[in-house]
């Protein structure tokens, strides 16, 4: 018995997580299911969705300057420390990382991934897409299909809700003057 | 009184099968094909070493230097890879090089101290992979920086002496909080131009012939 007890002191610290297999892994490394696009997470925030959990893996520097809104910060270099363990593997909520673009966000996500953490995903493009596309969108040319254009009004709705820039007032008064051709002479006219 | 009680070999004979199964099952319990050779927080030391990956200047190189054995694989699917690849690529799915036997042929490259690049359209499709084969302790996998789009057009840049494309991952575009402060769109516009506008007016001609078009 005492034995078996002193074993109990050379066995390895238990991990309190799952690892998922090195296979599993890579095949979920390489679907495309793993991204939210901006439109999605823009929708999402607007609709107030309580499922959603925004998790920026830049420093804190840039996270104090600009985030999204309710986004926590976790810093991809202490993404394993124990005060932040309680914000991944919530049952229900969907952890969407972010960085100004796609790779930080990912190295994120794989490491999460493989300890065993369900619903992660990625913002596709990051912060970069999030600006050129919901903050500044640009209008589509006038060849593009319809739904170019409702997404554009989207963007733009969306960037207004995100700015908090004023609607623009096509409504307000402009005086008009009215200038009345004067008539020429009978034959004035060409064809 | 119980039946063992009657008959005690049976008891005997029912432990001793009892306890050749656990043994079997013991013995014939093998560990995961594949295992992480690193723990999370030493991949998270990994990814955070700046200037990874095989730039796209140095990758023709590499491969033509008879010194430093490099082998080249293409992650994408046949498609893209048929509609063009970089010169002496193979073509491997990511899944498919953890199959039993590109595994064992990894590991002999492993051992002979060639370098593995793989590579993908975007830096991304080939940084997932890139993360697992060194979690796997693949250290002589590596990737190529900015994939296969931009290497293209860093050969295009090249062959015609036009400046080559800066490759820029991870980099803010935008000074984020200086574009997504509160603006005011349009209305302001209107208040500021209140300069009087001048309308020219052309005068008409009233002549006979004036018309025509």
């Amino acid at each position: 018995m005492i034995g078996l007890a002193a074993g109990l002191l050379v066995l390895p610290e238990k991990e309190n997580y799952v690892q998922i297999d090195p296979e599993d892994l890579m095949w979920d490394a390489v679907q495309p299911t793993k991204y939210f696009t901006v439109d999605q997470v823009a929708t999402m925030i607007i609709d107030d969705d309580p499922t959603l959990e925004l998790i920026d893996v830049r420093d804190i520097e840039s996270f104090n300057s600009f985030s999204l809104k309710n986004a926590i910060n976790i810093p991809i270099d202490s993404l394993l420390s124990p005060n932040y363990e309680d914000y991944l593997g919530i049952e229900d909520m969907n952890v969407v990382f972010f960085a100004n673009d796609n790779i930080k966000a990912d190295q994120a996500w794989i490491i999460g991934r493989r300890m065993g953490y369900h619903s992660l995903y990625i913002m596709e493009g990051g912060l970069n897409s999030w600006i050129s596309c919901i903050i500044n969108p640009q209008e589509p040319d006038e060849s593009a299909p319809l739904s170019a254009f409702e997404d554009y009004e989207f963007h733009k709705g969306a960037s207004i809700y995100f700015t908090g820039a004023q609607l623009e007032t096509s409504d307000k008064k402009k005086s008009v003057k009215v200038i009345r051709r004067k008539k020429g002479a009978a034959i004035a006219g060409g064809c | 009184m119980h039946i063992h009680e009657l008959n005690p070999k049976r008891t005997v004979i029912t432990m001793v099968v009892f306890v050749v199964v656990i043994i079997v099952g013991l013995l014939t319990l093998t560990s995961p094909r594949l295992q992480y050779k690193i723990s999370p927080s030493e991949a998270i030391s990994l990814v955070s070493v700046a200037n990874q990956g095989i730039d796209a200047s140095k990758i023709d190189n590499m491969l033509s230097a008879s010194n430093n054995p490099t082998i080249l694989i293409d992650i994408r699917n046949n498609y893209d890879y048929a509609r063009g690849h970089i010169a002496s690529a193979n073509n491997i799915s990511a899944v498919e090089l953890l199959s039993k036997d590109n595994i064992k042929w990894l590991e002999e490259l492993k051992s002979n101290k060639t370098t593995v690049v793989i590579y993908g359209d975007n830096p991304l499709q080939a940084n997932g992979p890139w993360m697992v084969f060194q979690q796997l302790g693949f250290n002589n996998v590596t990737f190529l920086k900015g994939g296969y789009d931009y290497y293209l057009k860093f050969k295009d840049a090249e062959k015609n002496n036009s400046t080559i494309p800066a490759f820029k991952a991870g980099k803010a575009n935008y000074n984020y909080a200086e574009v997504a402060k509160v603006r005011s769109v349009g209305s302001v516009d209107t208040e500021k131009s209140t300069k009087k506008q001048t309308i020219i007016r052309r005068k008409k001609k009233s002549k006979a012939t004036a018309g025509g078009c």
